[in-house]
């Protein structure tokens, strides 16, 4: 019966700049740094990634030490004094600084780095100026396609090596390498390799430059022109956590954010394309039997077709998605339970387990799977809901979400129903069969949540409107119920959320945390 | 004399109608304005009149808010010169140049500013004065029935608006000024023609003065409207030339000094009254000062740079920005990003053509100003209006309103 020890990390003290800081042990000098606000100037330092201290732009002076010593690389020690400011210093990382733009081209105007790139940013604040060298640049091969993904500037790069690691410890394929020596050292593929695993455009994130650039974001969109909303990936279970960057109402890329519990610093491939269906077969009206509608029109359609559905409600069956936000399924548990329909059914799509890896991505690729169990519990198989189809069992129908996975004969079915009301953003499967269809707002555009695979309530915030007349989905889901006499008494995403937490033993403790609006990149300096 | 004056006004009626109770003493609310000649198109003025007489004003203005500092917050530091250009834009130059010390300020350089560039900034400012003034005196001349005077003054300010279009590039919203100076040198052989054209000027202020200040019906609409206390004029704020016809001894150029002039002489004018017609007298004796002070300028302006060099604060030369990475960088940085301002907090005021122009900046070391406040004339003068108006009859909100000289622009922001 002896006492748990308590264990404590080692921690040392160091003073930095005249300012004292404790860190656990180990820790290295920039990161401590960083603790006391002081921002030490670094490429190829990253902290998801192992150190290498090739690009010396971190150098600081080290009290009893006779060189410089970078501080990515030196680990704080008990008492050591650290200067950052002092003119050996500031002057060798200045110097560096001049070292690396001696070969740097002349291309931020048409770079898609400019505007958030650690070059651009670390020369500015150091002084800033002109160059003393009048010789010509070396030349290197400007546009190498390196992979299906991305594509290689030579003359940008500066040598980092944080791609080659990137490759190396994230995705764990070898598949960058540096050729050849000094200033004609090169990155490229190592041979016999293209850079095509699932996390390549990690590289470009971390690429401090402009040397990297995804096929996707490409001469698209100005970076620096662009706003920043904080969102999670709806592409599968994992749930990573990302920034959507977006003008004009639409998105433009898709950037992974920090989360050290779920993704760290990294997203997947796919993850980042997801942002294209936001703008594919949208649906921006209302629409009754596959023509354009109002919303009065298309909620009294609906109505008179349920009402007399409704009296037994045996026959309507009520499909729930686990790609919907928690808010949205919730509020469908409430109109199901206020229509006292019990048929309830989850949509989902099929699992693909070849693209399961012990990384971030999940065989799953519904986001929301966790979400929508623990809301509705125990569900029947979708097959039984077929097999009520088939037979005529099942007369009404209301489907949150347009991927519906079932078969042929009940699909063509689908639009013969009595009753049919699709909640969806995307004019597919269910959505597309010519019943009412309710336009909804998509993942980007809405304020809610999703559970990861973990159980991690996270939470999305609206980075545009949604297109036309969509509204979010849990609205929707009220004005339904209100249009067939049901009581779903909500008005803001909040309130959804709070009586969620209330109801469902799963989700208890979570928070709605704060609102964010979207942040100009330009001003941020969150990025470079 | 005075009796016969009041005969001359018809005040005498009014004064009779009051005393004797001839008529129903029944109050009327007048709505003057926002679309009202002499309202400068921009304010209105609910007034309640006893017959011809107001007994009280309400003043309403912001028909021409702008959100200038708002839309500052969103701008870069460069980016907000042409949003001072638009404040009062009858002398743009003293408002961009009142806005570029405020980050001067707060950027610590305002002592390592070129001497060639205060020189310049002092010109062009001294040179849109005389601009601000000629408007102001030439179209409340007009107001009155005087159109000549209107003519001459507007044909005087547009020798002047032409070269500082020469300096600028833009006839009114020149822009001219950046952080550390100026944006560019002054044009070949520009003192000579503008000295050229300033002695003309000369000789008109002389024949609109022989035309105004000593006609009977502008001294009448003129003298003994609008008074207002010297004590008045400091409880209620206000600078420039409208308190020093008041007598204010207050000349930011003299009492803060800032720029070069404490290297120049000039004389601030004072007045006695405080009516219209010392606020008239003021202005002409301003422009004249004003000259006085561009010719000293001219005299003394060193040579060399007129922006100061210091690679984060100025723009490179775009020979360098298109042919070294290191000014291509400085170049998009200052453009994108803007200048970045250390943490702080700075007021800054200046002589503006109306009177002390202030800009308060709150920076938070990112590119653009956290909070950018402007400290106009033309509102502070603009609450006077109410006070000096009480007690005249309509026809003389005129001219107090043509010399408050209230500008849409920078009075709503």
């Amino acid at each position: 019966m002896s006492e748990p020890v308590p264990t404590v990390t080692p921690t040392v003290t160091l003073t930095i700049d005249g300012r004292e800081v404790t860190v656990p042990k180990g820790t290295n000098v920039l990161e401590a740094a960083r603790k006391l606000g002081i921002d030490v100037s670094a490429f190829c330092y990253h902290p998801g990634l192992s150190i290498a201290a090739c690009c010396r732009q971190c150098l600081v002076s080290v009290e009893k030490s006779p060189k410089l010593q970078p501080s990515c690389q030196q680990s704080c020690g008990d008492g050591m004094v650290v200067r950052t400011t002092d003119a050996q210093s500031t002057l060798a990382r200045k110097q560096m600084l001049e070292f690396t733009l001696l070969n740097h081209p002349i291309d931020c105007p048409i770079c898609d780095k400019a505007g958030e790139c650690t070059l651009q940013k670390l020369y500015f604040e150091h002084n800033a100026e002109d160059s003393r060298v009048d010789v010509p640049k070396v030349e290197k091969p400007k546009v190498v396609d390196l992979g299906p993904t991305v594509v290689l500037d030579a003359e940008r790069c500066i040598l980092c090596s944080r791609c080659i690691r990137v490759c190396d410890e994230v995705a764990g394929e070898h598949e960058l390498e540096f050729s050849n020596r000094g200033d004609h050292q090169i990155l490229g593929t190592a041979p016999g390799a293209s850079l095509k695993n699932p996390y390549s455009v990690n590289t470009v994130d971390v690429c401090p430059v402009g040397a990297l650039t995804a096929k996707d974001f490409r001469f698209t969109m100005r970076a620096w022109e662009l706003d920043m909303t904080p969102s999670v990936c709806n592409g599968c279970a994992t749930g990573c956590n990302m920034e959507v960057h977006h003008k004009n109402e639409r998105a433009w890329r898709l950037v992974p954010r920090h989360n050290a519990e779920v993704n760290k610093y990294w997203m997947c491939d796919e993850g980042r394309l997801t942002y294209h269906e936001l703008r594919a077969d949208r649906i921006a009206v209302p629409m009754v039997g596959g023509l354009p509608s109002t919303w009065n029109r298309a909620l009294d359609t609906a109505a008179r077709k349920l009402a007399p559905l409704l009296a037994d409600p045996a026959q309507v069956a009520i499909v729930f998605s686990a790609q919907a936000s928690n808010e949205e399924n919730f509020a469908l548990a409430k109109l199901a339970a206020a229509w006292k329909v019990t048929n309830l059914f989850v949509a989902a799509a099929a699992p693909v387990p070849e693209r399961a890896d012990d990384i971030l991505r999940d065989a799953d690729v519904n986001a929301n799977t966790a979400g929508v169990r623990a809301i509705v519990g125990e569900v029947q198989p979708l097959a039984k809901l077929e097999a009520a189809i088939n037979t005529g069992a099942v007369r009404g129908l209301v489907v949150l979400g347009h991927d519906l996975p079932l078969g042929e004969a009940a699909a063509a079915r689908l639009g013969k129903l009595e009753a049919l009301v699709v909640l969806a953003w995307r004019e597919l499967g269910p959505a597309a069969a010519g019943g009412v269809t309710l336009p909804v707002a998509a993942w980007a555009e809405i304020a809610g949540t999703i559970t990861n695979r973990q159980g991690f309530v996270q939470r999305m915030h609206p980075a545009f409107p949604p297109p036309g007349q969509a509204i979010a989905g849990w609205e929707a889901i009220t004005r339904l119920a209100s249009a067939t006499g049901a009581k779903v008494p909500w008005t803001h995403a909040r309130a959804v959320f709070e009586d969620m937490v209330a109801a469902v033993p799963a989700f208890g403790g979570a928070s709605w945390g704060r609102e964010a609006r979207p942040l100009q990149l330009r001003f941020a300096y969150s990025r470079g | 004399m005075s009796e016969l004056k009041q005969l001359v006004l018809g005040r005498k009626d009014v004064q009779d109608l009051d005393q004797e109770q001839a008529l129903p003493n029944e109050l009327m609310t007048v709505n003057m304005g926002p679309s009202h000649p002499a309202m400068h198109g921009t304010v209105r003025i609910v007034l309640t009149v006893d017959g011809e007489r107001i007994v009280a004003s309400d003043v309403h203005p912001g028909y021409l808010h702008r959100c200038f500092e708002k839309e500052s917050e969103s701008a870069t530091y460069t980016q907000i010169f042409p949003y001072t250009d638009r404040l009062n834009y009858v002398s743009p130059m003293n408002n961009n140049v009142g806005y570029a010390m405020a980050v001067e300020k707060l950027l610590g350089i305002t002592k390592e500013i070129p001497r060639r560039a205060e020189y310049v900034r002092v010109i062009v400012s001294e040179v849109s004065r005389i601009t601000d003034h000629l408007t102001c005196v030439g179209a409340s001349a007009m107001e009155l029935g005087a159109f000549t005077p209107f003519l001459y003054f507007l044909k005087c300010r547009e020798w002047l608006y032409i070269l500082l279009e020469e300096v600028s590039g833009a006839r009114l919203t020149h822009s001219y000024v950046r952080v550390g100076g100026v944006s560019k040198d002054l044009p070949e052989g520009w003192l000579d023609r503008l000295f050229a054209r300033l002695d003309e000027i000369k000789v008109v202020i002389v024949e609109v003065e022989d035309m105004l200040n000593n006609n009977k019906i502008f001294r009448d609409r003129m003298a003994d409207i609008g008074k207002f206390s010297k004590e008045d004029a400091i409880a209620y704020g206000l600078t420039g030339p409208i308190a020093r016809a008041c007598g204010v001894d207050y000349d930011v150029r003299k009492d803060y000094p800032y720029s070069i002039y404490p290297e120049v002489e000039f004389d601030v004018p004072l007045g006695t009254t405080g009516d219209c017609f010392d606020r008239y007298l003021v202005r002409i004796e301003e422009i004249k000062q004003s000259i006085r002070i561009l010719h000293q300028c001219a005299k003394q302006l060193p040579d060399g740079p007129v922006i100061i060099d210091d690679p984060r604060v100025a723009l490179p030369d775009k020979r360098g920005t298109y042919n070294t990475i290191e000014s291509m960088i400085r170049h998009f940085k200052h453009i994108v990003d803007g200048i970045k301002v250390p943490c702080g907090e700075g007021y800054t005021f200046v002589e503006g053509g109306n009177g002390e122009l202030g800009f308060f900046i709150v920076a938070d070391a990112t590119g653009r100003p956290y909070k950018c406040y402007c400290r106009s004339p033309s509102f502070v003068h603009l609450a006077s209006a109410g006070k000096t108006m009480h007690g005249h009859l309509i026809a003389d909100i005129v001219p107090i309103f043509g010399m408050i000289n209230m500008i849409g622009g920078e009075c709503d922001k």
